[in-house]
């Protein structure tokens, strides 16, 4: 496979040509639809007059709650949100009335002639406000292995830890818009910034009160998405649907930068309790855990998150007697929703808490730690919610990267420098990660595909996927190439939409490639059957002797019989035969991850379809005054399986691993007791930027690792590698712990920014 | 008559804009709104309407003194329409040459450096800026250019070997080829002075500092600008009208950086870019906070007057520029005035600036020999991010004990202020480690910070006592250098 491709769309990136829906050229009377927010947290909603709104010049509609023709519902699982706010007032941010007008000033001006009775009420904040008054979103869900409670009795040392992490903004670059074009017979399209068509397509359609036959929702690229655009594009685009129905013309919703952050859920933060069991050596023989998630308002993805934290509670490691629990919290905060991980990073943060204790008690390296703790081939490789680990590839990656990154040496000059370093300090890291692909929830792993072949012998592709950036369509492309044997110039993979590929998931989970690559290779595998059929039988007759199918072979935009010159057609002659023999040039594809099945009830069962494994070793120095530290080298060595695209893949990897330091380090959200969010803009939200990358930085991939049963035995990538961002935060907690001389372990959370760290620093001198 | 319009280069023409009765565009619309209003500039991104992102990066080629291009990378999300007058505006549709790439585009391509590829064409338009520039670039240089653009999918590796790749070796391109075409229309264009008027709003564009004290005393209130990075908020975020405008930018008396043996001169215009990289030698304190000033993008436009008179509670020039015991020259009709800095700024974003006066200069006295000068700044990030605190000092030390110390702190009050029982304290003391810590407390007595979205008081005021420590460890760094 050709794995040198670049982005398909690339060349059109660099010269601002690739089209974004806030880029398209609207009809004349196009309208610009504005959402009115609420300014409470927590309140009822009394009364209100929108006439003077509406009767403002260059106003077409000005909609609230009641002008919804459909169900005023756009929970995306559970139907517990409001489209526009009817009574009670759950955040802020939260819509109350719509507004398309000639202009955004327009619908400024209008919004603030609107007049409203609120009835403010006292809002919960935090997860332990929520804990206090009993605001769960569910019940707590549990699961399961052997006798934790007496296994933790039985220990020879136990730890127990409280730990917190923060939330997180997208922060992708796009903010979240919508353009809805009326059609006749009451129909709507809807070109959306959504990694979820249908269900934007289907929630459309329920506020709309028509078909979802009726409903288009069309996607060709997102700037970026990361999980925010899961659900959260949904909202805008119902909004912009219900402003277009009311006044039959195209209306566009694009959200400010500010509105945006204010609005859209983020990562949850969690509140983790934990008691790990462990031998004098450091074998982990128990572990508890309890995972407490602030899910905002609603539950949105949640349980599903919770679900993923659950099932990655144990990251790499073999943990006998295990409980795992986990309570969604609810507060008035916008949604907590899908971010890159899902949960992931929240559940594998509490046992890498776990391990980095066990190391510092034990006064041993945490490195040792874990590898005495990771799941093996033969005998401890049953997960907790039982699942047996295939093709684990935890050893090899050791062994690897401990040797490419010189672990051990730089660990030892790490603390041969902070021995005679007062006021800079160093920190050294290794952390690994196993990582489950596939939806949790079985049904979801499912794709379709269409692919069409033109009589000039060029390709169009349809599938479900979205192209956020990750590069899934230059990947598809790629599968098409090399099924068909056709150049990558004569294949189109065009945007997605439901009209051509029906009841697809979300693209999200890492999935994208392993869905929709497998669901395009289906449709290629009919075609190739139909054309070497076909073609078996014409040579058959024309060369008088048999010609067998499976010797038929697609390569170089030829088809032929190997070694035999005269069995060899252009792929566009031999298209052109089939047309005339009026052999069908189309083919739909479809797949559906097999053997999956998970018991919500026992909570086990084989959720994933296979693990991603991969290490990350960090070396960071820390300014103890300052708490300002530069990662002076990381190493990856990550699991893609036999990687279809090894620079995308990489571009993956190294994103991820950024946006998980960001996480780690410097973005931080607070709100205040109003629920007022302090860092609504990038002015006082901060993601990383050039300069806080490593100074060093070494991606590779785990060679000659062919994944079973995947397309072109690849791996998922998307996910996985944000949580190498670990070795990072470890490796600065470490050198925290330096000035203490590893005596104490540190308070520090996520994430460590510049003030937690001078904080946890000043604490340890204080003990 | 006053000249009513604005004249620029745009796509190799000249596109005049008037205002005149039936002009839709505000004297505010930005050059952001404007070029997303055209149908072949969509590529020029919105992603956070504040100069905080990059992703709005536009290339504008000015005609310098000795009428050459110099070419400078700028948010085009905070820069008003009259502002881009005389000049030559670049975006990234107008980089390639039918299907062949620039460099910089090219490598971005073959090395992978886009992924959702929003945030690319302001990556692409920072590079071609630097790529511009002449000289080789640094590893440094490149990092320095692009820190005001984010990327939220790539992790910047790529983007920085696509950018190592493309000025290895600058070469011509067709913007070389042009620029004699270039100068002669810009030089072409009209600079008179300018008044741009529509019912709800006036602005003025004056070329002389003398038109410019006139207009100030007749309209007391009118808004001044110059780089517009502070005051456009006020239109981006705010969503304010500005009714009356006095724009400086054009007026090139102030933009003048004269050194002479007492000290230097620094016009108010002058772009806090321009003054990191000619102050670097002199007075290294004010260079080392300008690093991390805002972005590049930024300080090619911010100016040290507007971060004066911002006055700031943060305002990242403030403790360094106290530190080197600044004056502000001030000037009306009437006549002008010195200050000192530290006496200018009264209170949370208050000034002694009399509603007829514009800032003229800033002085800076020259260093004096034996004496220490430095500043420390602590944000969440390095770059493109306010201070949560910052502090600067001067110091002198005889014997080894304190002779006098002046400690200025940012972010610690409501505008930047001496920390006078410290230095209270510290006077005559011996320079330790020892004294520093023991003077921590002291902080306590100067200031009360607030809690915030960048810090709580607590670290705040942890942050305090602990540059002073640094700036112990940095004067010893310092010794050991001499």
């Amino acid at each position: 496979m050709t794995k040198k491709v670049v982005h398909e769309s690339s060349s059109m990136h660099v010269t601002g040509k690739a089209q974004y829906i806030d880029d398209m050229l609207l009809p004349e009377n196009a309208l610009t639809g504005y959402v009115v927010t609420s300014q409470i947290a927590h309140g009822r909603l009394m009364g209100f007059n929108l006439d003077e709104a509406k009767n403002t010049p260059g106003v077409h509609a000005v909609l609230c709650y009641r002008d919804i023709p459909g169900t005023n519902q756009m929970g995306a699982i559970a139907h517990d949100e409001t489209t526009l706010v009817e009574h009670t007032i759950q955040f802020i941010g939260q819509a109350l009335f719509l507004i398309a007008a000639v202009d955004e000033e327009t619908a400024k001006l209008a919004a603030s002639k609107i007049t409203t009775e609120i009835e403010e009420l006292e809002p919960v904040v935090t997860i332990e406000q929520a804990m206090e008054k009993g605001l769960q979103l569910n019940p707590p869900v549990v699961m399961q292995r052997g006798d934790c409670e007496s296994a933790l009795a039985q220990s020879q040392q136990v730890i127990e830890a409280t730990i917190t992490s923060g939330a997180q903004e997208h922060w992708y670059l796009e903010t979240q818009v919508a353009v809805a074009q009326p059609l006749e017979l009451n129909d709507m399209k809807v070109y959306s910034s959504t990694q979820h068509p249908t269900e934007t397509q289907a929630l459309i359609a329920e506020a709309l009160y028509i078909g979802r036959h009726q409903v288009e929702v069309e996607t060709r690229r997102l700037g970026g998405a990361f999980g925010g655009k899961e659900t959260q594009a949904n909202m805008v685009a119902i909004w912009a649907s219900l402003l277009a129905q009311a006044t039959q013309r195209t209306v566009k919703i694009r959200l400010f930068r500010d509105d945006d952050q204010q609005m859209t859920g983020k990562r949850h933060p969690f509140l983790t309790k934990f008691k790990v069991g462990f031998t004098k050596e450091g074998k982990i023989t128990a572990y508890r855990v309890s995972f407490n998630a602030n899910a905002g308002y609603s539950t949105d993805l949640s349980m599903a998150i919770l679900a993923r934290a659950r099932t990655h509670a144990e990251n790499a490691y073999f943990i006998p007697d295990i409980y795992i629990e986990s309570t969604a919290w609810r507060t008035n905060l916008p949604s907590n929703t899908a971010f890159r991980g899902f949960g992931g990073p929240q559940g594998i943060h509490a046992i890498e808490e776990a391990i980095e204790r066990i190391a510092q008690f034990l006064g041993k390296d945490a490195a040792e730690i874990r590898y005495l703790n990771f799941y093996q081939k033969e005998i401890n490789n049953t997960t907790p919610y039982g699942e047996l680990i295939e093709n684990n590839h935890l050893e090899t990656i050791w062994n690897k990267i401990t040797k490419t990154s010189d672990y051990t040496k730089r660990k030892s000059q790490v603390d041969a420098f902070n021995q005679t370093s007062q006021f800079v300090k160093r920190g050294i890291s290794l952390t690994p990660v196993k990582f489950g692909i596939s939806f949790n929830t079985p049904f979801l792993n499912q794709a379709g595909a269409l692919v069409n072949i033109y009589t000039d012998g060029s390709v169009v592709v349809h599938h479900g996927g979205i192209e956020m950036g990750q590069g899934l369509y230059t990947k598809m492309a790629q599968v098409v190439s090399e099924e068909l044997g056709v150049p990558f110039d004569k294949i189109r993979v065009v945007a997605t939409s439901t009209q051509n590929i029906p009841n697809t998931s979300a693209t999200a989970a890492s999935s994208g490639t392993d869905l929709n690559g497998m669901a395009v290779k289906n449709a290629t595998d009919q075609l190739k059957d139909r054309i070497s059929k076909f073609l078996a039988t014409y040579w058959t007759n024309e060369s008088k002797h048999t010609i067998n199918q499976e010797d038929i072979l697609f390569e170089n935009n030829d088809v032929l019989v190997a070694n035999q010159p005269e069995l060899q057609l252009s792929f566009t002659e031999t298209v052109n035969l089939l047309y005339q023999n009026r052999i069908n040039l189309s083919a739909r594809g479809f797949y559906s991850t097999p053997n999956l099945y998970f018991d919500k009830a026992t909570q086990q069962g084989r959720p994933f379809h296979y693990f991603v494994f991969g290490m990350a070793v960090s070396e960071v120095e820390l300014d103890v005054l300052t708490g300002k530290h530069r990662i002076l080298q990381t190493d990856i060595l990550h699991d893609t399986g036999l990687s279809i695209n090894e620079n995308l893949d990489i571009g993956q990897i190294e994103g991820a691993f950024i946006q998980g330091l960001g996480w780690c380090t410097t973005e931080e959200i607070k709100w205040d007791n109003k629920g007022r969010m302090l860092n609504h803009s990038p002015d006082t939200y901060k993601i990383p930027g050039i300069r806080d990358i490593p100074e060093i930085f070494r991606v590779s991939l785990l060679d000659n690792a062919p994944n079973p049963n995947t397309i072109k035995q690849s791996k998922a990538v998307g996910e996985p590698p944000f949580i190498h961002a670990f070795s990072v935060f470890f490796a600065i907690k470490y050198a925290v712990a330096a000035v203490k001389n590893h005596k104490v372990y540190p308070e520090l959370n996520i994430p460590a920014t510049h003030e937690k760290i001078v904080m946890a620093i000043e604490k340890l001198k204080q003990e | 008559m006053q000249r009513n319009y604005i004249e620029f280069l745009l796509d190799e023409s000249l596109h005049k804009i008037s205002w005149d009765s039936n002009q839709k565009l505000k004297p505010t619309t930005t050059l952001l709104q404007y070029l997303r209003s055209l149908p072949n500039h969509k590529g020029t991104k919105e992603g956070c309407a504040e100069g905080d992102c990059g992703a709005c990066t536009v290339v504008v080629a000015t005609l310098n003194n000795q009428n050459q291009l110099s070419y400078k990378a700028v948010n085009s999300c905070l820069i008003f329409l009259p502002q881009i007058h005389g000049k030559q505006i670049i975006t990234v549709e107008n980089l390639s040459q039918g299907q062949r790439l620039h460099p910089v585009q090219l490598s971005m391509v073959s090395m992978d450096a886009s992924q959702c590829g929003f945030c690319t064409p302001g990556f692409i338009m920072s590079l071609f800026a630097l790529y511009k520039e002449p000289g080789t670039s640094t590893d440094k240089d490149i990092q320095y250019a692009l820190a005001g653009n984010l990327c939220r999918c790539t992790g910047y590796q790529s983007i920085l070997n696509a950018a190592r790749v493309a000025l290895k070796n600058k070469g011509r391109d067709k913007f070389s080829e042009k620029e004699a075409e270039t100068i002669e229309l810009l030089k072409q264009i009209n600079r008179e002075p300018a008044l741009f008027s529509t019912e709800q709003q006036h602005y003025f564009q004056p070329t002389h500092c003398s038109d410019a004290l006139e207009l100030k005393q007749k309209y007391s209130n009118a808004l001044l600008i110059s780089g517009n990075s502070d005051i456009g908020l006020k239109v981006t975020k705010k969503n304010e009208l500005l009714p009356l405008i006095i724009d400086l930018s054009e007026i090139q008396e102030l933009n003048k950086i004269i050194a002479l043996p007492q000290g230097v001169y620094i016009g108010s215009n002058t772009s806090l870019n321009q003054i990191k990289n000619e102050l670097k030698e002199s007075y290294p304190a004010l260079h080392k906070i300008l690093a991390v000033f805002g972005s590049k993008q930024i300080r090619e436009v911010a100016t040290l007057g507007g971060n004066i008179s911002s006055a700031s509670p943060i305002g990242d020039t403030l403790p360094v520029l106290m530190a080197y015991n600044a004056q502000v020259i001030l000037r009306s009709v009437s006549g002008k005035r010195n200050l000192m800095l530290s006496d200018f700024i009264t209170s949370y974003r208050k000034t002694q600036l009399r509603p007829d006066e514009i800032i003229e200069q800033v002085f800076i006295p020259k260093p004096e020999e034996n004496r220490f000068y430095d500043v420390e700044k602590i944000s969440k990030r390095t770059d493109l991010d306010i201070s949560t605190v910052s502090a600067a000092l001067q110091l002198k030390i005889e014997n080894k004990q304190i002779k006098s110390i002046q400690l200025y702190f940012g972010g610690m009050a409501s505008y930047t202020q001496t920390a006078n029982h410290t230095q209270d304290f510290l006077k005559g003391k011996p320079w330790t480690i020892d004294t520093l810590t023991q003077a921590g407390a002291y902080l306590e007595k100067d200031f009360a910070p607030i809690s915030d979205a960048r810090a709580q008081a607590e670290g705040r005021m942890l942050f305090a006592k602990n540059l002073l420590l640094k700036f112990w460890q940095n004067h010893q760094k310092n010794q050991h250098h001499d």
